[in-house]
């Protein structure tokens, strides 16, 4: 495997290689204890995903679907077990590092939209380019081709509460993407939209993917977003129950 | 983009904030109407001194107000006289034969400041004329006349024109009495001068005390209040051998009253602020609360919690400031118009106001260098009420706040 790293400001090393594996998580777990009552999440699972891969995590809900996503993304940390990220254990980056981490590394786009409503569709995508204090020119430049590429460049200046679901949708995939992360975790994208729209958006997202060699991670069981991804991880109980290479493209 | 969102996160429920800002507005305005009203009575307070009861300067004889000994008299007052005369700051000065004394009339005896004026010096100098109640001023030549406080006259119950005899003691130490006829009552904004004092020619005492054209105090009223400092330093240079004083201590209970001022006004301030920073403080909390799920989604998205923190703090601030722009200038037009027009107090405690040598007319005025300090406050009222719901705002993770 050819790998070269370099530090970067936030303290989490670069990848440079094409091939190189950039998340290895190594056997971890994860248990939650509500109401005294411990469930194990996540059991012991290896997961090893390279550049530009587009992954689809599925399984049953309650099958540590959203936990693993989290735990990749640095939300949430497994209590044993290592998630390398480009050779960095994020496991053991404190929180501060852990926010610079995700800011960025990694785009969310979380099943809920979550927008700022007081912030216009534009403002919300360009939500992580501005805490990266990048330039308005180059964010403009940005911002005005993802919202062409998803139709929605006569909504820029509207907010939230004046979007349907799915042009909401878009718009937080647009701020996961704008940024041009290393990664991108998707909770379940597609769970609130109508067929048209989710198909939209993963169109988007996989031309993205192929352009810009972005990896993407999906939380889904939704058969839609099944049907495009390059790999389909199953989770059940916990576990890794399979993991296969799908021959879509 | 902190600042914006912070702007604009204040006026998602613009009923609450628009509550905030009334409340924040009713304190400000409150607060200023509370420093302007003490302003106003401190000033009134040191004029009516300067005016009517000290003037800005008095020179006696050094031993003279500890012990008012008729012998301690002023020693070549003529000396002074023409010093004042050719002094450019100066704008009268009045020369005073003053004894201690009893006055009887047929109802009663009372314990007096007797005083022996120049009228029409007086009229400058302390404004006599202006105080007359009943009757009338004494003229110079009038060597019978004696003019007493209204407070006087009713517990003594004496009428214009009534007889009353004046009790002192000489300069050689003998009792000697004149009697004298009631030409004028005075009311002064001091109950206890009022009590106190009564006029008579000073030719008239100084007879009766056996002084040949001494003085015992000169009141000096300068042109402006600025110009005290620098004569009472130089008075004392030229005459080192007098007393010379100020009314800050010819008066001393008004000069602490001024200067103790800035504190209760400060007080009575922070207690407002204290006040409105618990409903800024609820405000927040309930704003914070609710946005839990959204500030964990920021955080999860890479803004840091110092960021969070900021954005919160900007919220409180903008909230508590806010009204400035508009509150402060309509404050300072209202204290404009009632400093002019004065705010009449009399109904709510005349005689007490009186008794404490208050005028029951309060003229406003708000000291514009306090202005800075007032929005300081503020600023820290807003900082200190943001404190909690900062904390509260990162309290969990995002994962905890995504999660509820």
């Amino acid at each position: 495997m050819e790998k070269r790293a370099k530090q970067s400001d936030t303290g989490i090393e670069k990848l440079n290689s094409k091939d190189a594996t950039v998340i290895d998580a190594h056997n971890i777990s994860k248990t939650y204890n509500p109401g005294g009552i411990p469930i194990r999440a996540i059991k012991n699972i290896h997961l090893h995903l390279s550049k530009g891969e587009f992954v689809a995590l599925v399984g049953p809900s309650g099958s540590g679907k959203t936990t693993l996503l989290n735990m990749i993304g640095g939300l949430d940390q497994p209590d044993s077990g290592s998630i390398l990220i480009n050779n960095t254990d994020i496991t053991r980056l404190s929180q501060a590092k852990l926010v610079k981490f995700r800011l960025h590394h990694i785009g969310f786009v979380f099943q809920s939209y979550n927008l700022i409503p007081v912030l216009t569709a534009q403002e919300n995508a360009e939500f992580i380019m501005l805490l990266q204090k990048i330039k308005k020119f180059k964010r403009n430049e940005r911002i005005d081709m993802l919202f062409q590429a998803v139709g929605l460049s006569d909504k820029k200046n509207v907010r939230p509460s004046q979007l349907s679901g799915g042009q909401q949708q878009r718009v937080a995939v647009l701020r996961a993407l704008a940024s041009k992360p290393q990664f991108v975790l998707a909770d379940e994208p597609t769970a609130n939209l109508d067929s048209e729209a989710a198909f939209n958006l993963l169109d988007i997202m996989l031309k993205l993917n192929k352009e810009e060699g972005m990896t993407y991670i999906f939380s889904t069981h939704d058969q839609r977003v099944i049907d495009r991804v390059k790999r389909v991880i199953k989770l059940v109980d916990g576990e890794v129950v399979s993991d296969k290479i799908t021959d879509i493209l | 983009m902190t600042i914006k969102i912070a702007w604009r996160n204040i006026w998602r429920n613009k009923i609450r904030s628009l509550i905030i800002i009334v409340s924040v507005s009713s304190g400000l305005l409150a607060g200023m109407a509370v420093i302007s009203l003490y302003e106003g009575m401190m000033r009134s307070r040191v004029r009516t001194v300067i005016e009517t009861e000290t003037g800005h300067i008095q020179i006696h004889q050094k031993n003279f107000l500890n012990d008012r000994m008729t012998e301690y008299y002023i020693p070549n007052p003529q000396l002074i006289s023409d010093h004042l005369k050719n002094d450019m700051s100066v704008r009268a000065f009045s020369e005073r034969t003053i004894s201690e004394g009893m006055l009887s009339t047929a109802s009663g005896v009372s314990g007096v400041s007797i005083i022996g004026i120049l009228p029409q010096n007086e009229i400058i100098v302390s404004g006599l004329d202006q105080k007359i109640k009943e009757g009338f001023l004494i003229p110079r030549e009038d060597i019978n006349g004696i003019l007493i406080g209204k407070k006087l006259s009713q517990k003594l119950k004496i009428h214009l024109g009534q007889k009353i005899i004046l009790t002192v003691t000489d300069s050689a130490g003998n009792l000697t009495s004149s009697a004298f006829r009631l030409r004028g009552i005075y009311q002064s904004d001091n109950a206890l001068i009022d009590e106190v004092n009564v006029y008579v020619s000073q030719q008239s005492i100084q007879a009766m005390l056996t002084l040949k054209n001494q003085i015992h105090e000169i009141s000096v009223l300068l042109k402006s209040d600025e110009q005290m400092d620098e004569c009472l330093r130089r008075y004392k240079i030229k005459f080192p051998d007098l007393a010379i004083d100020s009314w800050k201590s010819l008066s001393p209970e008004t000069n602490l009253l001024v200067t103790t001022v800035d504190y209760y006004s400060f007080i009575i301030l922070v207690i407002l602020f204290i006040a409105i920073s618990f409903g800024i403080m609820n405000t927040m909390m309930m704003s914070v609360l609710e946005r839990r799920y959204e500030t964990g989604m920021m955080m999860a998205l890479g803004m840091g919690k110092y960021k969070i923190m900021y954005m919160i703090i900007l919220e409180t601030i903008f909230l508590s400031i806010i009204s400035i722009p508009v509150i402060i200038p309509m404050a300072l037009m209202t204290i404009q118009y009632y400093g002019e027009k004065g705010i009449d107090l009399s109904g709510m405690g005349k005689d007490m106001m009186y008794s404490f040598g208050f005028e029951t007319t309060i003229y406003p005025v708000f000291p514009i260098e306090k202005l800075p300090s007032l929005i300081i406050l503020l600023f820290i009222t807003a900082i200190i009420s943001s404190i909690l719901p900062t904390w509260k705002s990162v309290q969990n993770s995002p994962i905890q706040a995504l999660r509820n």
